[in-house]
């Protein structure tokens, strides 16, 4: 048998410990020795240098480079300037952070107090969705104590100038304040609407002053890159590609996890440069007994779907966007043959129409269209030309909204509704595929077509 | 004031809000925040934990009042957000996970059984005795576990039609 590629424990190195959520057990292990080192040894600029040198992207879904973003907010200017801690974690199949949160919250926070520290903020915001009571309730314990051991508050450890604030704000159930800027106007006590950008939250955020935004997992990387420096950290995972600029690596180490019908779902911390196929099958244990793998969504549910053969491709963030998918959170749903696509699409569709803000047209209808046809095509009443109805529907959707809400809802259908078509056709009457011929022939047959 | 028939209609009255058992709790909240607006979830999740576990007209006006804001401001948040119910909730509350890992593990089937067990017509109403409130969720995040509920704010998880039912049991 192949060897397993091994897990890591770094993020993951306080889970399973016993009270491992509590000031004195976290700090027997090390906790808030990095906020201390960056306080004595540090300049805000040197910290921020040593973010940029790890090339740590952002692990909330879009995979931003954490230093650069630090970078933009400006040094001159009056106002206070926010962080706001992303904790909202709705992107569905996506369970990471509150490993993190309920486990480690003071590994959380001394990675938020160190970019408080490195961008010179004075509040730091954690949006904590509703539904994570318990994350709510450790975050808020390990706050208290942060405090009265001097982390937390006026000249934090003694530092001149450093006095910073931490506070748990409650989400409500919104899928859309995972955005950053819906985020935003949640936090000022609105409905989740996304902002048109620019102004980018780094000039103009929280109460319009200059804010961060960070995820959870992203903040949490940062003690450990104090400790070790950048360079270690940029050491580990997958490279950049020198021939192509947009291919930024993936550093570093991530969480990663496995949902759906599978015998070891879980979560579990790699180095970067793990395949799809060996967490599925080596960590999450494989399909249930008698099952096949028949489609993988690789990170949360906004992605494009791959099928069972398109598994040996790392979980990275460029190599997944080289095979038409991305690595989103790095949290997969795994889908085997019992699954009827069509149901899934459905599923799928009423997800994002029954979260879309309703500010953006194509949005707030298109999604609602989609999840239509789909419950259509279920009852036997499609036709072929209702896929050609969704695509130009998915012309239509994404990239003509405010935010990616839209995008998301439309790249997990359109890469099912392309690799699944046969299991749609079935659906219509008339069809060879629905009159029992050969699925791959009427497959073949349709996209020939095209 | 009268409605579009003519018919004279009230403003609701506002409660007297925040009331002094979770005056305390209310009030470090807003001291939080740059702006009282800011405090609108926070408070709204205490209003309606403190009054039912639903926020009546009359406690969206006395929130609204304390918040400087709007009474239409309230309301559109309670519309807005999943967790805040602006009918009358049960006396327990049931949220079924509907989203994609859930529903690949029976979500469907434990939907069918709360409905069932609880009288409730469908998602998101409240049974005909009042026990119990019934909402379909988006996902609860709870995913390696799948499937999910939460009863009365408490996740279970892994859960069957048998545990479903054992757990809806309980509930006085």
């Amino acid at each position: 048998m192949a060897k397993k590629y091994p897990e890591t424990k770094i993020l993951s190195r306080n889970f399973g410990v016993e009270n491992s959520w509590t000031l004195d057990v976290a700090r027997e292990r090390g906790a808030y020795k990095s906020l201390e080192k960056a306080l004595e040894e540090m300049t805000p600029d040197q910290l921020i240098e040593e973010v940029k040198t790890s090339r740590v992207r952002g692990r909330g879904g879009a995979g931003f480079p954490t230093g650069v973003k630090w970078g933009f907010v400006p040094k001159e200017n009056d106002k206070p300037k926010y962080l706001v801690l992303n904790a909202d974690e709705s992107e569905p199949g996506t369970f990471k952070d509150r490993y993190l949160m309920e486990l480690d919250p003071h590994l959380v926070l001394e990675g938020c107090l160190l970019c408080a520290y490195a961008c010179g903020l004075s509040t730091i915001y954690i949006y904590v969705r509703g539904e994570y009571p318990l994350s709510i309730e450790r975050l808020e314990g390990a706050i208290e104590e942060a405090r009265k051991a001097g982390f937390i508050g006026k000249k934090v450890l003694g530092k001149k100038g450093f006095d910073v604030e931490c506070y748990v704000h409650p989400g409500a159930g919104a899928y859309i304040c995972g955005e950053e800027t819906g985020m935003l106007e949640s936090l000022e006590g609105k409905r989740g609407h996304p902002r048109i950008k620019p102004p980018f939250p780094a000039v103009e955020g929280a109460f319009g002053c200059p804010t961060v935004i960070n995820n959870v997992e992203t903040l949490a990387h940062v003690p450990w890159i104090v400790e070790h420096g950048g360079q270690a950290f940029a050491d580990q995972g997958i490279q950049p590609d020198p021939d192509n600029p947009k291919a930024l690596g993936s550093s570093g180490t991530k969480l990663m996890g496995v949902s759906g019908p599978v015998k070891n779902p879980g979560v579990w911390e790699f180095e970067f440069g793990i395949t799809v196929k060996e967490l599925i099958y080596d960590y999450a244990g494989g399909p249930l007994d008698g099952r096949e793998v028949k489609a993988v969504i690789p990170g949360g549910l906004s992605m494009p779907v791959l099928t069972a053969d398109e598994l040996d491709v790392k979980m990275g963030f460029d190599d997944l966007v080289k095979v038409g998918s991305g690595l989103g959170t790095g949290t997969a749903i795994v889908m085997d043959d019992s699954c009827d696509m069509v149901e899934a699409c459905e599923n799928i569709a009423h997800f994002f129409a029954d979260e879309s803000c309703g500010q953006c047209t194509p949005c707030r209808e298109g999604c609602h269209w989609m999840e239509k046809i789909f419950a259509r095509i279920k009852g036997g009443e499609g036709t072929p030309a209702d896929l050609d109805l969704l695509e130009r529907l998915f012309i239509n959707i994404e990239g003509r909204t405010i935010c990616a809400l839209a995008d998301a809802a439309v790249w997990p259908l359109r890469s099912i509704i392309r690799k699944f078509r046969h299991e749609f056709l079935a659906k219509m009457p008339g069809t060879d595929a629905a009159d029992g011929e050969d699925p791959k022939a009427a497959e073949a047959e349709t996209v020939g077509a095209k | 004031m009268t409605s579009t028939n003519g018919a004279p209609v009230s403003p609701p009255e506002a409660v007297e809000f925040p009331p002094k058992e979770i005056k305390k709790e209310c009030d470090e909240i807003v001291a939080r925040y740059p702006t009282r607006m800011a405090a609108c979830l926070p408070v709204l999740h205490v209003a309606q934990r403190h009054f039912g576990g639903w926020v009546s007209p009359e406690v969206e006006a006395g929130v609204a009042e304390y918040l400087g804001v709007s009474d239409s401001h309230i309301r559109g948040l309670l519309t807005f957000y999943a967790m805040y119910n602006d009918k009358p909730a049960g006396r327990h509350e049931v949220w079924v996970c509907r989203t994609l890992t859930c529903w690949l593990l029976g979500a469907e089937k434990l939907r069918e059984t709360a409905l069932a067990k609880s009288g409730c017509e469908k998602p998101g109403m409240t049974s005909p005795d009042g026990k119990f409130l019934v909402k379909n969720m988006e996902c609860l995040g709870l995913c390696e576990a799948a499937p999910a509920v939460f009863v009365d704010g408490k996740p279970h998880v892994n859960v069957s039609n048998e545990q479903l039912e054992k757990l809806m049991d309980a509930c006085e």
